[in-house]
Order: C-alpha cells, then sequence, then structure tokens
C-alpha cells in the first residue's frame, strides 16, 4: 500500500490496528528528530518519547489529500513539540512567557532609566518607557524567578520550602487549614478584608480592586504585600502552636 | 551588513564538530540565547550533511549580521551525488527551525544555503 492510501483508508475508517501501522512505519522519523535534539539537557529518550507522542498526534491530523509528504508534514509538527518541551522544561515554575519577557524589559528599562534619571525609576516611569500599565510592571516584579524546594523558608527556624508547603491534605486537615485562615483574616482591618476579598475571591486585578477601593494602584500594591506578609506569620505561628 | 567569519574546510563528517563549536561562538558573539544559538548549529549540520549527499567535497560557510545573524552555507568543489532517505527530513527540519530559509540551486542541484536567526525584523 502507498503512503495515500494507507492515509486514505485509515482516515475512511479510523482503524486503530492500522494507526499503529503508520504510527510504527514512521516512527524513524521520531527517533531521528530526536537525535537532532540531544545536547541540551535532555535525554534521547525523554525526546524520543516526545517525539513519538507528536508524531501519534500528527498521524490523526495529517490529510493525504492536500498533496503533502507525510515526512515533510510530521517533520515540523515533532520539531514544533519538542521546542515546546524545552520551553516547559526550562523553568520550574512555570512564567508565562510575556511575563518573562515583560521581566527582562522592566530590567533593562531600570537599568536605562537610572543612567538618566539619577536615581531609581519609579514603576510609573518605567511603564510609561515600556508602553505597558504600571500594574503589568508590578505584577511582572513580583512573579520572581526559580526557587529551590530546599531554600530555607524564613531565618528564623530553619525549615525550607519542602517542610512547610502543603502536601494533599485530608478533610481534618482542610478543617485545621480553614481555621486557621478564618482566625488570621480576623487579625486584618475592614479595609484590608475588603482588598482580600476583591483581589482573592472576586480575583479582581489591582487596578479594580483600586477603583473600587477608591485609592491608588501602587496603594493596593503595598497593602496587598503587608497583608499578606501579616497572614504568612500569623498562619506559620498558628502551625506551630 | 558586516562580515564576522568565513570558514572554507573539506566537507566530511569528522569536521561537524568543530564546525558546530565554531558556530556556537559566533552565535554567542552576536548575543543569541542559548536556544537559538543550538537550533542555529542544528541547522548549519544540517544545511552540511544536504551538500554532502549531493557530493560536494568542500564547504564555505559566510557569518555576517546586521541586526540578525545571516549564515550561508555553500558547496565546493563539486563530486558524486550520494543522497540519503534523511534528505527530505533535513530539509524539511531547516524549514521548521528558520523562517526565511533560502536555497540556491545550479542546474536542479542545491548549491547554497542561506538563513538568518535574530530579532525579527
Amino acid at each position: 500500500m502507498t503512503e495515500r492510501e494507507l492515509f486514505a483508508k485509515y482516515r475512511e475508517t479510523g482503524d486503530l490496528a492500522l494507526r499503529n501501522q503508520i504510527v510504527e512505519k514512521y516512527l524513524y522519523i521520531a527517533s531521528i528528530l530526536a537525535k537532532k535534539f540531544v545536547g541540551r539537557g535532555v535525554e534521547y529518550d525523554d525526546l524520543y518519547q516526545v517525539a513519538s507522542l507528536a508524531l501519534i498526534k500528527g498521524v490523526d491530523r495529517f490529510d493525504e489529500r492536500k498533496g503533502l509528504q507525510f515526512s515533510t508534514f510530521i517533520t515540523p509538527t515533532i520539531t514544533g513539540e519538542i521546542k515546546n518541551y524545552f520551553r516547559d522544561r526550562s523553568r520550574l515554575v512555570h512564567l508565562p512567557r510575556r511575563v518573562s519577557e515583560l521581566r527582562n524589559s522592566i530590567a533593562a528599562a531600570q537599568e536605562e532609566l537610572t543612567k538618566t534619571l539619577g536615581c531609581k525609576p519609579t514603576a510609573a516611569e518605567i511603564a510609561k518607557s515600556l508602553s505597558v500599565t504600571e500594574e503589568e510592571v508590578l505584577s511582572a516584579q513580583e512573579a520572581g524567578g526559580i526557587v529551590s524546594l530546599d531554600r530555607p523558608a524564613s531565618d528564623e527556624d530553619g525549615l525550607s520550602y519542602y517542610d512547610v508547603l502543603p502536601a494533599e491534605t485530608d478533610a481534618f486537615e482542610r478543617f485545621e487549614v480553614h481555621d486557621a485562615v478564618s482566625s488570621a483574616l480576623d487579625t486584618l482591618t475592614d479595609k484590608e478584608r475588603e482588598m482580600i476579598m476583591y483581589r482573592f475571591r472576586e480575583e479582581l486585578s489591582q487596578a479594580e480592586t483600586a477603583r473600587r477601593m477608591g485609592v491608588s494602584q501602587m496603594y493596593i500594591s503595598r497593602m496587598e504585600r503587608r497583608v499578606l506578609e501579616k497572614l504568612r506569620e500569623k498562619l506559620k505561628k498558628s502551625m506551630a502552636e | 551588513m558586516n562580515k564576522i567569519l568565513e570558514l572554507s574546510f573539506p566537507l566530511s563528517e569528522k569536521i561537524m564538530t568543530t564546525v558546530r563549536l565554531t558556530a556556537g561562538g559566533v552565535c554567542a558573539l552576536c548575543g543569541l540565547d542559548l536556544d537559538t544559538s543550538e537550533d542555529c548549529k542544528v541547522c548549519i549540520t544540517e544545511s552540511l550533511l544536504l551538500l554532502l549527499h549531493r557530493g560536494y567535497r568542500d564547504a564555505r560557510i559566510c557569518f555576517s549580521r546586521d541586526e540578525r545573524l545571516y549564515i550561508r552555507i555553500g558547496g565546493e568543489t563539486p563530486g558524486e551525488e550520494t543522497g540519503s532517505a534523511e534528505d527530505e527530513i533535513s530539509l524539511a527540519l531547516l524549514g521548521a527551525l528558520v523562517g526565511d530559509l533560502s536555497i540556491e540551486r545550479e542546474g536542479g542541484k542545491l548549491r547554497s544555503i542561506a538563513f538568518s536567526f535574530g530579532k525579527q525584523a
């Protein structure tokens, strides 16, 4: 059976045995392409697996009536999947690409503006120079980089993030956490609780929260940082008790 | 466009590592990130393999730059064409990794391959 006939038959019948046959026939392409990307810190076996999955998806998407050879069609598909894999793997905690790029632009703008202004620029000045909103600048700065689980969570008790980050919890633990959060929230002022409700319950932006509360976005940004710190301290104490 | 480096060498599989290392150095000089630099090295290797399978005994690579890094790889000293079943994959891979792939042919035979890397204009 020719390539065209094989794909035409699979498209007509949807026969999985036929799909397996096609995948096996072209698995060598996955192997060749995986080898081309070895040496970037990922084992061949992992790349081969990514490439093979892309091949399976590609077999389903390929339309032989468009006149393209399967190898010409599947090579960019597999290459794209491998590159996506590298990109996703490059951050342990995924930052959206836009945020990542914005963080780089902010660092460059900060350096440039420090030279021209003779002092450190404000978030507003950076935002203006990059033609983005002040909130975008503040959010990107707060996004942070990769943090090791072994890094100390605080300077005092010697606990690492691994020790304090929650694992899967049972119902009783969930109840305890709920109780701890409620009592921590009780220590906040009315305004602080209002801000928390807008930001984390209604998931509003800092700008929208500021608008509703009749204050500036910078004020919300500072308040949020302060309140979260306060809650963190309170929760840490109740966990220790 | 400013020429950075031009390499002329006998075309064989043994020289690939040396050429890849040199290409990596040029990419670093041009400020390309590691991922782009790796893609560039893959494209250079694939281009050289294509020329090798077309029977060329020597190759010449020219690296030049303005806003982007431009690479032109030409085959020299024609010889007997061997071809490879993987050539089609090499061409498709080049097409997948660069947006401005340009292939020059002479009498139907592949003569040179050119592409660029860097920020889009």
